[in-house]
């Protein structure tokens, strides 16, 4: 680990003393003014992580329903354990900004999927999703998360066309890029908040036994 | 004059279309006017002012800061995360290449502003960019040499025209470009993948390493590092990568090659280089008594003034298709179908390397644990041709052949299935994985080609181009055999649940435009001579991949930089004989 740090922090030093005062007007994010900017948002150093913990946050394009039912589903598919879970990575907050930006036939298949997932709730347990029983919240979701198959009986294990699978999946797609690409995503995978560790050293085992 | 103004730039603060000389820089006739920054246009602007030449260098986009990189921004800082509407809206064409993104789409082209054509059911890709240093900014920086048999390979299998060079011709060029520019790699003494001047090779992975080794027990194939512009030690006042990972967001210390801070840098730098950016060239103009180019015409991208920069030689470095765009925009009475078209094969004969064939698959051999804070190698292995070689016999379905990218390692399992806890730990625990793509030769046909659309201009007024290309079946037949070799030899290194495809996707997704002004000895057939000179217009050069004869299927930008500095060291050599 040591040895790591000590490249890590050589590289860094060797890049600012190459780059010098760029480097840090880069760091503050400093502009020039006049012509129309040609830089991306990124490039001109704008951080927007704060911004969807903004408070008084209203959804863009959810209703309060659909929201608060996006809120309890990330809970259950990214829940808090020894770590932060999709709840306190907003999730929802993200999923709602992008869908505002969406084309109107993504934004109505994300509501399908969410209202399928009521659609469902109502059928077999006559409540919305949000408002079951952490229980039956699970036999719901057990029932939709893994692809369906026949049964083998007499042979056939072939997939079976199965909706819900398709709408579970598609809304734990969303669920997991924004999650995992928020900042408590990032340190969920462990990340130390550095973009330098040394040189990649690939396989170091003896020849024959790189395991 | 705004417009012709850079802003300032790590060791080029004095640089602009304004140079701080009494002389108007719109009323000097240079020596060469270079025409396109990226890869090919800073060499030759590189070497024809080290030279002692007086070089105009014209840019069509603006100059680029260190300021703008982003390779140390984290997705959570972006407001869309990478999924920005303003990508969607401005960039429906460039947000098909994986290197345009949130971060620094403003590099790539407004397709809306630069829209072109193409034939229906016939789709093309162009994905490029119109700032100082161009593609060099984002390209993959793999650089792999061709080889003797590319450059004669009409002659091994019967199929088009050999080029009028060889490898002995331009392994020189080579060796200097790849001294300068920096090659990590490893040599392997392969017929179809000459070694080079390399710097040390990055590492491999374990799984990478039993992929090397027991490919080269069953089939006698080479898998070797992946050959790159990425230094592996400090080089030529550059410093080594440091292994942050996305260097198509640019690089704090310039570890990549990339041409504004180097070969553009240089030429500057000589004192005998002034940079015209926000210059986009419309047509070349020509002296008819004397048969020769006075220089080039541009309309000022931001002023929409439309100047004129004066010189003795013209040289297109704006990337195929774009050269030969000027060349088609420059017609004149004695040459009403393009410039320099006297054989009639200008447009013809486009190339882009057929890709969409591969395997992956997972090597349970290893163990996984993907780590966040592990150093990202900016790189991948390579597997040269081993397909109609001088070594292996004749294939019965298809002539040329294919290399594969790729690579192996443990990643984080975002596919995990379920959900709640147990999909949190899944995601962690990773999976150890392994992948190759291929990069198929693309034959030069000249059903493939490119031609000016009379119906449609750019925001600057100068007409489009009409993109007609379609790959064939023997593109077809490489990818069958590429998507069914690879799932082969990832089963021979042991993998598990491999999935093979072996699509053709449409022509440009490889991003290796080649060809449409093509070198020759015969002038009724080709377009330039051996040295890029124009057959017909003795002082006009085109020193892009648009010179290709054929595409081989390695990454061609090394290929085109030595090409390019072959043929400034015979133009030098002539301006010193005074023949221009």
């Amino acid at each position: 680990m040591k040895r790591r740090e000590m490249l890590r922090a050589s590289v860094i030093a060797g890049a600012a003393a190459a780059l010098g005062p760029a480097l840090s007007n880069a760091q503050s994010g400093a502009q020039s003014s006049g012509q129309p900017s040609e830089l991306t948002p990124a490039q001109s150093g704008v951080d927007a992580s704060k911004d969807l913990a903004a408070p008084g946050w209203k959804p863009l394009f959810l209703d309060e329903h659909q929201n608060q039912t996006l809120i309890v589903l990330s809970d259950l598919i990214i829940p808090a354990t020894d770590t932060p879970g999709a709840k306190e990575a907003l999730v929802n907050r993200y999923i709602d900004l992008v869908l505002a930006a969406e084309t109107p036939e993504t934004q109505r298949a994300f509501l399908n999927s969410l209202g399928y997932l009521d659609g469902e709730s109502m059928r077999r347990f006559k409540s919305a999703f949000r408002y079951l029983a952490r229980e039956d919240q699970d036999v719901l979701l057990h029932a939709l998360a893994y692809p369906r198959t026949g049964s083998g009986w007499a042979g056939d294990t072939n997939a079976v066309a199965d909706p819900g699978h398709g709408h579970f999946e598609a809304l734990k797609g969303r669920i997991m890029t924004a999650f995992y690409s928020s900042q408590i995503g990032e340190k969920e995978l462990g990340w130390d908040g550095a973009f330098a560790h040394g040189p990649y050293q690939g396989c170091e085992h003896p020849e024959g036994e790189h395991k | 004059m705004s417009g012709t103004k850079t802003t300032s730039m790590a060791g080029m603060t004095n640089i602009g279309g304004i140079s701080k000389t009494a002389q108007d820089p719109l009323q000097t006739t240079y020596d060469v006017v270079v025409v396109g920054s990226g890869a090919t246009g800073g060499w030759a602007a590189k070497q024809c002012a080290e030279a002692g030449l007086k070089v105009a260098l014209l840019e069509a986009g603006r100059a680029v800061s260190p300021k703008e990189f982003t390779e140390h921004m984290p997705a959570y800082k972006l407001k869309y995360r990478d999924h920005s509407p303003e990508v969607v809206r401005t960039r429906p064409v460039q947000k098909q290449c994986y290197a345009c993104m949130e971060y620094n789409y403003e590099w790539f082209v407004n397709d809306l502003e630069n829209p072109y054509s193409t034939p229906p059911g016939k789709p093309f890709t162009w994905q490029r960019l119109r700032v100082l240093g161009g593609r060099s900014l984002v390209w993959g920086r793999q650089s792999y040499r061709m080889s003797d048999n590319d450059f004669k390979a009409a002659s091994h299998d019967g199929y088009g025209d050999d080029w009028p060079i060889g490898y002995a011709d331009v392994a020189p060029y080579y060796d200097i470009v790849e001294q300068y520019v920096g090659i990590s790699g490893a040599a392997e003494r392969n017929e179809m993948l000459p070694d080079g001047q390399f710097l040390p090779p990055m590492k491999m992975s374990c799984g990478e390493i039993q992929l090397r080794e027991r490919v080269k027990a069953k089939f006698g194939h080479t898998v070797t590092i992946g050959r790159a512009a990425v230094l592996t030690q400090a080089h030529n006042g550059r410093l080594p990568c440091h292994y942050c990972g996305p260097c198509e967001r640019g690089c704090m210390t310039f570890s990549y090659f990339s041409s504004p801070f180097t070969t553009v840098k240089d030429a500057i730098a000589s004192g005998n280089c002034t940079l015209f950016t926000n210059a986009v060239v419309s047509h070349v103009d020509m002296d008819t008594e004397t048969n020769k180019t006075r220089g080039v015409t541009y309309v000022d991208r931001l002023t929409r003034q439309v100047k004129e920069v004066r010189g003795k030689a013209v040289i297109l470095c704006a990337q195929a298709l774009e050269s030969t765009r000027i060349l088609l925009n420059s017609s004149t009475r004695e040459y009403p179908n393009g410039l320099a078209n006297s054989s009639g094969a200008l447009g013809h004969y486009l190339m882009d390397h057929v890709v969409g064939a591969g395997a992956s698959g997972r090597l349970p051999d290893f163990k996984a644990l993907p780590n966040a804070n592990q150093p990202a190698r900016p790189n991948g292995i390579y597997i040269p041709r081993f397909r109609n070689t001088p070594s292996s016999k004749k294939h019965s379905q298809f002539i040329r052949g294919y290399g594969y990218q790729g690579g192996g390692g443990a990643q984080f399992n975002f596919s995990a299935e379920g959900y709640g806890a147990s999909l949190k730990k899944a995601v962690k625990e990773g999976e150890y994985e392994i992948g190759l793509g291929a990069f198929g030769e693309s034959l030069a046909r000249w059903d493939n080609y490119i031609e000016i659309d009379r119906d449609l201009k750019d925001a600057w007024g100068i007409p489009a181009l009409h993109i007609n290309m379609t790959h064939g079946d023997n593109e077809a037949a490489l990818m069958e055999d590429a998507g069914a070799m690879g799932a082969e030899m990832l089963e021979a290194a042991g993998a598990k649940d491999i999935r093979m495809h072996a699509r053709v996707e449409m022509p440009g997704m490889a991003i290796h435009e080649l060809g449409t002004a093509r070198m020759g000895n015969d002038p009724k057939k080709s377009v330039l001579n051996a040295f890029n000179q124009a057959h017909d217009v003795k002082n006009l050069f085109v020193m892009d991949g648009a010179s290709f004869v054929s595409s081989a299927c390695q990454n061609p930008t090394l290929s085109m930089m030595a090409i390019t500095v072959r043929a400034c060291t015979n133009l030098i050599d002539r301006f010193r004989k005074n023949e221009i």
